[in-house]
Order: C-alpha cells, then structure tokens, then sequence
C-alpha cells in the first residue's frame, strides 16, 4: 500500500481545467494525497461569477465592447467574441501579461482562460464521443500512427464520466457518432421541427439531432437543471452546465483530500536520473514570484495541450535535452485544431407565428455524413466534418442600420423578424508533422520562461472538407426550405481558433513514434502521465473534450492500481 | 426550484460574499456584481455643452420617440449618447461625431430661425431626413453590417442612430417595457404563440 513519509502529496496535478479536475477528482477518491497546481486566480464558485445574470443596461457601455482595452491588453482573447465580453473578461488570459509568439505571415489563436477552473467556465459545452471509425482512421489510412485503443476500451470511461457529467441529448443510434448516456434532449424551436421534416423527405442521409452537451435538463446531486438564463460563458451558480469549479473540484474539496494551491504557475518537471522518474515539480507563485517545489509519487500533466507541452519542453535535461519524456522527438509535433465557420445561413418564413420562452443554451447537431464507413466517390479530402446549428429570431440587432426615423422605425426593431436557421462546420485536421509548437528562442514571459510559439498552417484536406461542407450547407439549406440560403465564408478559420487544440504528446504503442502508451503514461518516464489533449493522435470531428475526460479517468485507474502493486 | 427560491439563492451568494474571498488580484472595478452594479446610464457626465445636450436629446427622441411606450429620452438614451461619444468613441469616430453635432448646432439655427431642440417636430424630421438620404451610400446601412464591430468611418447620423438604437433597446426601459425581458425564464418552450403585436425578448449577449 501506500506510504506516505517520502513525499510531499502522494500526486501532483497540473491544471484545474477540464481534465485536471477530473484527475484531481478520481485520484482523492481513491484516496491519494493530492496537490493541484493552477496557474490562475483564485475563483469562488457562483460567488465569483460577477456578470451572471447582469441585465445588459447594468453592462459597461451596455454591452458594447470597450475596443481599446481590448486591443491593448486582450487582443487574443477578445477575438472570441461570443464568450468574451466585460461580463466574462475576469475568467480569460490578459494576452498582454502572458504573451506568446507565433511564425512571420502564420497567426494562430490560443484561447485560454486564467482561473481555477480553467476553460471549464467558458467553453460551448458541446459534447461527443469519437466513434469506432475515428479510431480507426489512422490505421485506415494512414496518416499520423494509430491508436494504441479501441473504441470498445474506451467506451466504459465514456460511461463512467457521462453520468457524473450529465449531458443532454437524443439517441440516434449511429456508428459514426455513438450515443452517450443521455439526461433528456432539450425541446425544439417549432421551425427545427418543420426543418427536421422536411430534411426526412429530401435529404435521408442527413440526421439533425439535438445538440450534445454537458448541461443538466434534470437535477444531479449539488447541481440543478437549466433554467434557460442563456449566456453560460458568464459562469452559472446552480452548476446547471459541467465546470471543475462545479462539479468535478468539489467532488475532490467533499474528500478532504485535496490541496488546491492557485496563482502557481510549473515551472519544470525534475527528472531524477537515478530511478528513472519525475522526482518534484517547480513551481512559481504569480503573485510573489516566489520559486518552490513539491514532490509526488505521481504527477498527471493537465494544464491544457499547449501548457502540458510547454512544461515538458521546458524540463529538458541531460538525460532528455529535448524535452522531458522526449526520446522519440515528436513533442510539440503533429498539432491539430478543427476548422470552423459558417458554411451556411438560411432565411426561413415557416412558423412565422411561433415563438418561444426561455433562452436555450445550445442549438442541434447534423453529425458526420461524408465518408462515413468508406471514402465517398465525390469527395476530395478524407475523413469528415459535422454540423452544430443555430435557431435565431431576428430582432433590432440585426435591423438596426434600417433607414426610417420615429414610431414606424421603433415598431419595426421591436418585433421579431425571419428566422435564421445557419449551420458551422467543425471538420476534422490531419495530423502532420509540421504542425507544431515549440518553445521562443527570444522572448520569454515575466516568470523569464520562454514563450510558446507556433508554426501551424491548414492543408488541401482541411481546406477541401470545408468547401465541401459549404456546399453541401446549400444543400441541407434549401431541402430544409429556405428562402434565402446564403453561403459561409469563404475564408479558413485561424489555426488555434477551433479551441481544440491536441496532439502533441501523442499516445502510440511505439515509443519511438510517441510520447504516450496507452494508459497516458510517458514511455520514458513511468510516473508521469498527460491527460489533456496533448495525447490526442487522431482529432475526429467532435469536440473533444468529453474525450480528455475518459482518457483522464481511464488513466487515474490505471495509475493508483499501478501505484497499489508496487510498480511505479 | 422555482423562480423566487432561484433569486433567493442568487442573492445569498451575492451578499454572502466579501471582497476577501475573491481573487485579490481582480481589479477594484471588477469586483463589483454587475448584477448589482448601478444602471450605466446613470454615470455621471460631462461632455456636451448644455445646449449640445439639448440638442442630442431632441435628436435621439425623433429616432425613438415616446409613443404608448417610453422614449428614447425616457430610456436615458442621450447619457448613454454623452458616454459613447466621450469614453467609447476613438479619436476619428469622435472628430466625425463632434463635426455632425457642430454642424446642427451652428446650420439648423441659421436655416431655421431655431436649434434643432425648438423646431417642430416635421422639422425636425425634415432635417434627419436629409442627413440620412446624404449618408444613404455608408456601408453602414450594407445588410451584412450586424453590430459586432462599429463602422468606424459611418458619417455622423449612422453613429448617432447605432447609439440611439443600441442605447434604446439595452436600457431597462427599452430593454424590459418596449422589448420583453426574463432573466430566469426557468423552462425552454419552442412553440408559444406569437401574436400580432408581440414584441421580441432582449436575448441578453
Ligand atoms: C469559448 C470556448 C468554447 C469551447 N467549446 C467547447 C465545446 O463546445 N466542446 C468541447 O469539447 N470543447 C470546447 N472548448 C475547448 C475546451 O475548453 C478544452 O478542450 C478543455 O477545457 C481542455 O481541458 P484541459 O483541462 O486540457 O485545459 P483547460 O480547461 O484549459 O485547463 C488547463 C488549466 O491548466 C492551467 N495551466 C496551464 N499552464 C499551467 C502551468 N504551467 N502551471 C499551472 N497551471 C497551468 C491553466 O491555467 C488552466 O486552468 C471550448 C473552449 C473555449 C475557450
Ligand atoms: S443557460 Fe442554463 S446552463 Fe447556461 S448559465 Fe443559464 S442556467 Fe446555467
């Protein structure tokens, strides 16, 4: 069994993110001593949700954005305008204290929060398993190396996080997008229903689904259903939508098991050459600047893909001069992000007399339809992409630039307009070598650590895939209906932009090939184990958070019970 | 729970909490509940002269006047205006702005025989009129234009009717009286009638 003399906590954790409260939760209980280590603020749960509920006339500038602040301390973070603004700046990075670099003419986006939490508070909740067939897609057809785990392995830890998570949605009984365990689908907007008729009749092989995603329609234990207020990203006090702050840290907190230590950026990872494992952490307090150590029998790395990454390039040693963990030499290699955008926006005059009460916080899903089980004749990129849609009303803020002056103009921006139905593709990236990050040679940050850098650009497959989803958008658009179906933009979302950043720390059962078996475990270094997702080694089409949270508890059962026996 | 045990709660957690037991290191300025904080339209201001005051406030009201509901005026609409135009605007947006109102403020008396603020009202939107059908050619008034970002070079009258309207329709007034408004809706339904004279819901951003 255990014994604790030696060390200072039995782990350490990395981050209190998505998957760093998932370690923090599953590690105390199953009674380990645990340490998590965020680089953020402090951050009360509810209490600390400043802008949640806040009426837009109690708002700076009553909701409209303050550019110049944005611009000189924000002006990464403010480009994710549609959960970043002044009732949510408190959760995210100020891009000016913590900069980053990136290559001449090649811009990439890191989006990414700075409290206890992590990007648990902001992100869109939109939640998916991989499928049988993504798993398989490397081996299929060969680009990146394969898995080193099955669907079937991984599909009892999708369960296993699903329940406590509790995620809203519908079974549809499909291989390329496996049902999860589902709390009840939230209802539809009346135009949704007609669409999903209408699509039956005329284009069979698209299925619209309810979105997936990890927001409560019936109570859990500490946690209460929606009550439909709308904008998440503000944080939500009743821990309505899945956060570590509400649900997977206080899990850990209720264990009395677990030390929470904030404003504690790591440093690097000392490699003790003599027993071959992580010996103690390094850390920096944000505030006083102040150096310390800590050290753990175990030490799970969650501090996001490129904060994982980082740390480990910045442990280099004699014994892995190029970074901790680093034998194969694909570290910070093989990035993905998914592309995003709209590729479709219909106008639609059904149901004109319908409308609705409440605000709900997700639109549906159209999953993967293109090269499902076998590459399609016509199409000029492998792999896929899938659909997240959005229902909306127009209102005075899309008819504000209306000419007119006076009551006529006043009733006109009072009253509901068309409906919009639009659809954002989220297609899948190859995994490719020269997509990485790596460490500044130049610039380093106020803690005198270098900073992160990036070299990313998008290939023919993920530029052929999205015009291929704008033009199938045309399609769905006007089997659905539409009035008016106009197309996307044409341009590539920024790499980085898709907020789904992974893969470079990728898991393989050749540790020549990567850094990760696949128990998350570095192949060099059996105490240390990365769970966010630097593992990735195929990106799928989903988001894929729900899947950092699987592997993450796969791999803390998998930890203690080595731990348990003696072997780590 | 139901809508009045949700406030209850909310408003535990707002008051139960002390400035200690936030990050110390959030800002004076963000420490504060925006959900408690003052209306933003009660700043106090210091711009406009008291005649541009008057002016700006007879303008804003020809754009969204007081019918059976409240005014652009009621709204607090021209204190939003003097905001916008003093902390929000940059230094072009602003050169244009003070240029429009200057223009009203030194023309409208010389072709009128009165300032804007003491012209009747089929005046006043005679002179509107003409500044819109002048500036009709900005791509502000493009369909693609939604308000994510400001048109910075939008001629005078544009910026004013973007702030009126903006102004407008996120105050209290606007927002609750004139638009619908619900922070805690409690259930989602996608079907409810809509009837003839229904207004919108502020959808909150
Ligand atoms: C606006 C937005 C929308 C999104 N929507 C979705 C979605 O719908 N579905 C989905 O699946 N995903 C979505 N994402 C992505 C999702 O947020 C991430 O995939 C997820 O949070 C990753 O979890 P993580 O634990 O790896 O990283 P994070 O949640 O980012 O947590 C990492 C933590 O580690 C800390 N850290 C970093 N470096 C260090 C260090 N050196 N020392 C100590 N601590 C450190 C960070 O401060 C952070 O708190 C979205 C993200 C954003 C921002
Ligand atoms: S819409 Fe629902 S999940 Fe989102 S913040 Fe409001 S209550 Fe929470």
């Amino acid at each position: 069994m255990l014994e604790h003399t030696q060390y200072d906590f039995d782990a350490i954790v990395v981050g209190s993110g998505i998957s760093g409260g998932w370690a923090a939760k599953e590690l105390t209980e199953k009674g380990l001593n645990v340490l998590v280590l965020e680089r953020g603020k402090p951050l009360q749960a509810g209490s600390g949700y400043l802008g949640e509920h806040a009426p837009p006339w109690k708002v700076p500038y009553q909701g409209k954005r303050p550019r110049e602040l944005y611009e000189e301390e924000y002006p990464v973070q403010s480009k994710v305008w549609h959960s970043f603004n002044e009732t949510s700046r408190q959760f995210w990075n100020n891009d000016k204290e913590n900069p980053y670099a990136t290559d001449e003419g090649k811009p990439f986006l890191w989006a990414r929060a700075d409290v206890v939490g992590g990007r648990s508070l902001i992100w869109g909740r939109q939640t998916y398993r991989f499928s049988e067939e993504d798993f398989r897609a490397n081996a299929v057809d060969g680009h990146g190396i394969p898995w080193p785990i099955t669907y079937d392995e991984i599909a009892p830890w999708y369960s296993y996080v699903e329940k406590f998570v509790g995620i809203s949605g519908k079974s549809e009984g499909l291989s390329q997008l496996p049902d999860s365990e589902f709390q009840k689908p939230m209802p539809w907007f009346a135009l949704e229903e007609t669409i999903h008729g209408r699509l039956r009749k005329k284009a069979p092989d698209i299925t619209l689904t309810s979105a997936r995603v990890s927001i409560l329609t019936e109570d859990l234990p500490g946690r209460k259903a929606c009550h439909y207020c709308g904008p998440c990203y503000r944080g939500c006090s009743t821990g309505s939508y899945f956060s570590s702050q509400a649900s997977t840290l206080p899990a850990a907190t209720a264990t009395g098991n677990m030390t929470l230590r904030a404003n504690s950026v790591v440093e690097r990872l000392e490699y003790d050459a003599d027993s071959g494992k992580i010996s103690r952490v390094h850390v920096i307090d944000t505030q006083t600047k102040e150096r310390m150590a800590f050290s753990s029998r175990i030490v799970f790395l969650c501090a996001s893909t490129v904060g994982s990454t980082q740390i480990l390039m910045q442990s280099a040693s004699d014994s892995f001069p190029d970074g901790l963990a680093n034998s194969s030499g694909v570290l910070g290699k093989y990035m993905m992000d998914h592309t995003l955008g709209i590729s479709g926006l219909g106008l639609f005059l059904d149901n004109m007399d319908s409308y609705y009460h409440g605000n709900r916080p997700a639109g549906l899903y159209i999953p993967r339809f293109r090269n499902v089980g076998a590459q399609d004749e016509d199409a000029d990129f492998l792999r896929g992409y899938g659909y997240q849609t959005a229902t909306l009303r127009q209102d005075w803020q899309t008819g504000f630039n209306t000419k007119g002056f006076g009551a006529g103009l006043k009733d006109k921006l009072r009253k509901p307009g068309p409906w919009i139905f639009a659809l954002a593709g989220f297609s899948e990236c190859l995994p490719r070598e020269s997509n990485r990050m790596y460490l500044s040679k130049r610039q380093v940050d106020r803690f005198g650590m270098p900073l992160a850098a990036f070299d990313f650009e998008w290939s023919d497959n993920e530029i052929n895939a999205r015009k291929d989803a704008t033009k199938q958008a045309q399609r769905i658009l006007r089997a659905a209906g539409a009035v008016l179906a106009l197309p996307g933009q044409e341009e590539m979302s920024v790499p980085g932009e898709g907020i789904h950043e992974m893969g470079t720390a990728r898991m393989g059962d050749d540790p020549g090939k990567s850094i990760l078996n696949k128990w998350n475990q570095a192949h060099d270094v059996p105490n240390l184990f990365v769970t966010d997702g630097s593992f990735m080694t195929s990106a799928s089409c989903v988001n894929p958070s729900l899947t950092y949270m699987a592997f993450t508890a796969r791999a803390c059962d998998y930890a203690v019970r080595q731990l348990n026996e003696g072997l780590i | 729970m139901n809508r009045r045990e949700f406030l209850q709660c909310a408003a535990i957690l707002v008051s139960g909490s002390s400035a200690a037991q936030l990050g110390f290191s959030l800002n004076e300025e963000q420490k504060v509940y925006l959900a408690t904080a003052p209306d933003f339209n009660t700043t106090p201001v210091n711009y406009f002269t008291p005649l541009q005051r008057k002016i700006i406030a007879a303008m804003v009201e020809v754009i969204i006047p007081r019918t059976d509901t409240p005014g652009a005026i009621d709204a607090g609409v021209p204190v939003f205006v003097e905001l916008m135009a003093s902390q929000w605007l940059n230094e072009e947006e602003a050169a244009i702005f003070n240029a429009g109102l200057a223009d009203i403020e030194v023309r409208i008396p010389l072709a009128f025989g009165s300032p804007f603020h003491a012209l009747v009202p089929e005046q006043q939107l005679e002179i509107m009129q003409a500044l819109e059908d002048e500036a009709s050619g900005s791509p502000w008034y493009d369909f693609g234009n939604i308000q994510r970002d400001f048109v910075s070079d939008a001629p005078f009258i544009c910026q004013l009717k973007e702030l009126t309207i903006w102004g407008f329709f996120t105050s209290r007034e606007g927002g609750s009286q004139v638009l619908r408004y619900d922070p805690m809706p409690m259930y989602f339904d996608g079907n409810i009638p809509l009837k003839q004279n229904d207004s919108s819901w502020l959808t909150v951003l």
